[in-house]
């Protein structure tokens, strides 16, 4: 008779090893976001307000979306901004990682300052852009005062067109500098004999851009546009605070209007609906991001 | 840090967590107390009952625009406040959803039950329960700067008494220099509208929604047709400072308070405000008036309630009822230029004389309060229906297209 051998083999062990190491982040990801997401899922089959009774009604809050005119615009307000706010943070954040990209002197000065505002948080940084956009006390009317650009304080916040702008110039100088930290690393990593070689075979500024820099930072790239569309498309805080979703309910965004429904309605299964349809467009947005940006070689 | 010293900051910060609840016990009972933010008579009356020693209360103050949704999500996570200041408009939602101590016992027991406000009962009852009693008496009246009337040839003491007198007032002001306006009204703040501009309809002989709440009459009602486009005049002539089109609120009483304002819409807690900040100015006021003559005004204010989930509720009637006692009214409501909560005692030793006062109070009499479940949704949300359509009229000009789209999404709520 042989006794059951209890003691493991290197390979169990190894294995065992590699279990309990990822056992924190499986535990973490089940708790943060698999299991809200199968609540998120369950509460879209219901109508289920904040304070009350649920009751399970099916797929009847999504059939309701295709009816609901302040979810079209707000799915078109969101793209809209998403389109007209990440060119600039890429140009920007391009221009500023060239910039800094060599090690001289007092370079970690300049690095620091572009990278602060991304530091403050959101919420913060939008009440900050509240004051100073402000019509009496703030620095943008006594700039455009003192230069003589206008004659009376402007109401940045009155009008659709101009509330977006201002809005996507705060959102830039908030996040450019992330994307310039990520697109830094894109660039650094860039061996310098082949722009050495380059120059020894004549290739001008632009040459170089498009044949060695920007191919060879493709992932880079590729992983800065999925966060930072991500990032917009998600946005919320800057239309909450600065704008409240105004002028004439026009900057709206996604998230905004699933809050509404959600906190000031009371629809919470409604809403949850908006958050799942909202998942699947960003899932599919980020694939084909990452379809098309895909190493090819 | 090693990772011994961090497990033993860890545990120290876990008792003392864990001390908390124990030694505010010791000091006696403290309650919260949630209410919107309307000025700050509310913090010197809670001061005043904290001072008395015994139970205490802390005060939670909310923009007013976000009370519903706080208040929701926090009864949602069980952390509702002991005692809720509640916009008297919301109280029936909050009492249908069991959210408020049934308090009709206490209140019918009380010797001048008959004596409270009764619009402001009407709301705090449900299903003949009582819930809520008054607590905040605000009745939207017109307040006027007589200094202006003068500089603009205007006699201080007679003001307008229909929307032509009032337009002709406005541009007679208006006309005294670039700085000076005729008139005032919060343009991207909803509850602020209702409270001020609904009456303009209402002391006409219209209204937004059917005799029963249950329909929208924007776009059948003539006279609010009407209303909008009066405003939408005063708009145009350039009778309105253009700020008041993004003031959220937040401007909705100082902005009178600068003395270039003719006339604004207010309630009375703007009349100890302007008093004590502005004592420069020589006030007057009036009621809101019909297009014709006639006059209305929002019956607003708060009620207030005791949450279904205290454990403090012999606490928390104690304060209601000393709120509501003769020595409280008299001396924290009255002398304090406040409305009080007692019919009998709207005219009082401190109201002789003071025709502010006297306005908001007989305000009340012609005072309307809409009985909506889905108020919130139609009239206050800063995405709702009716600030969406009164922007679109008054500072677009688009009326037949606000008038389309107020009638529309009314309907769509109220149909669920």
């Amino acid at each position: 008779m042989t006794f059951p051998n209890f003691s493991f083999s290197w390979e169990q062990r190894r294995k065992l090893t590699g279990m309990l190491f990822v056992a924190p982040t499986v535990l973490f990801v089940a708790i943060f976001f698999i299991i809200p997401l199968a609540m998120t899922l369950f509460m879209s089959f219901h109508d289920w307000p904040l304070i009350g009774e649920q009751a399970w009604i099916g797929t009847s809050n999504y059939t309701e979306l295709a009816k609901d005119r302040q979810y079209l615009k707000s799915l078109d307000f969101t793209f809209r901004y998403t389109l007209l706010v990440t060119p600039p943070i890429f140009i920007l954040g391009f221009i500023l990682a060239s910039l800094v990209r060599h090690n001289i002197r007092f370079i970690g000065v300049f690095r620091t300052i572009f990278f602060l505002p991304v530091v403050i948080g959101l919420g913060v940084s939008s009440l900050l852009w509240v004051w100073m956009l402000d019509q009496r006390v703030g620095i943008f009317n006594k700039i455009l005062l003192d230069l003589h650009l206008i004659q009376k304080p402007q109401l940045f916040l009155a009008k659709p067109t101009t509330a977006m702008n201002v809005i996507i110039l705060s959102v830039v100088w908030k996040t450019v500098g992330f994307t310039m930290i990520l697109l830094l690393a894109g660039l650094q990593s860039i061996p310098d004999e082949l722009y050495e070689s380059a120059d020894v075979d004549g290739a001008g500024y632009f040459r170089k851009l498009f044949y060695i820099t920007l191919p060879l930072m493709r992932r880079t790239i590729a992983l800065a546009l999925i966060l930072s569309v991500i990032g917009s498309v998600l946005a919320f805080d800057q239309f909450y605070i600065i704008t409240r979703g105004g002028p004439r309910n026009s900057t709206i965004s996604i998230v905004y209007w699933i809050f509404n429904n959600s906190f000031t309605y009371w629809k919470m299964g409604y809403g949850a609906a908006i958050s799942i349809v909202l998942l699947g467009i960003l899932v599919t947005l980020s694939s084909i991001q990452y379809y098309v940006l895909r190493e090819r070689y | 840090m090693t990772p011994r010293r961090i497990v033993f900051a860890v545990l120290i910060m876990a008792l003392c967590i864990g001390a908390l609840p124990l030694s505010a016990q010791d000091e006696g009972v403290t309650m919260t107390m949630w209410v919107r933010n309307i000025g700050d008579q509310v913090q010197e009356l809670v001061d005043a009952w904290n001072d008395r020693g015994g139970s205490q209360i802390e005060l939670t103050v909310i923009p007013p625009a976000e009370f519903v949704t706080k208040m929701g999500a926090a009864i949602a996570a069980g952390e509702s406040p002991d005692i809720a200041s509640i916009d008297l408009i919301y109280a029936p939602a909050f009492a249908a959803a069991g959210q408020l101590l049934d308090i009709t016992d206490w209140v019918d027991a009380l010797p001048y039950a008959d004596d409270l406000i009764p619009a402001h009962s009407e709301l705090g009852t449900y299903q003949g329960r009582k819930y809520a009693v008054p607590f905040l008496i605000e009745g939207s009246f017109i307040i006027y700067n007589k200094g202006l009337f003068e500089a603009a040839g205007l006699d201080p003491e007679v003001p307008p008494s229909t929307w032509d007198e009032l337009l002709e007032a406005a541009r007679a002001i208006s006309a005294i220099d670039d700085e000076t306006y005729g008139y005032y009204f919060a343009g991207a703040c909803a509850g602020c509208n209702a409270f001020t501009y609904l009456p303009f309809i209402w002391a006409s002989g219209g209204d937004v929604l059917s005799d029963d709440y249950n329909e929208a009459t924007i776009a059948t009602d003539p006279i609010v047709r009407e209303a909008l486009e009066f405003y939408r005049l005063m708009w145009e002539e350039g009778l309105i400072p253009e700020s008041a089109s993004i003031d959220d609120g937040s401007s909705f009483v100082s902005a009178f308070g600068t003395g270039t304002i003719g006339m604004a819409g207010t309630g009375a807690f703007g009349i100890n405000t302007y008093r004590n900040d502005h004592p420069e100015l020589n006030l007057g006021a009036f009621h809101i008036p019909g297009q014709d003559g006639g006059a209305a005004s929002f019956g607003g204010g708060d009620v207030i309630a005791i949450g279904s989930g205290t454990q403090h509720p012999e606490e928390a009637w104690e304060f209601l009822e000393w709120m509501m006692s003769d020595e409280t009214q008299l001396e924290l409501y009255a002398a304090r230029n406040r409305t009080t909560v007692r019919v009998s005692m709207l005219e009082n030793e401190y109201s002789a004389g003071d025709d502010l006062v006297l306005t908001a109070a007989s305000a009340l009499a012609v005072g309307h309060s809409p009985y909506s479940l889905v108020y919130n949704d139609l009239f206050n949300d800063p995405n709702g229906p009716w600030l969406e359509m009164i922007q679109i009229a008054i500072l677009d000009g688009d009326i037949d297209g606000a008038l389309q789209l107020g009638q529309d999404r009314f309907t769509q709520i109220m149909s669920g």
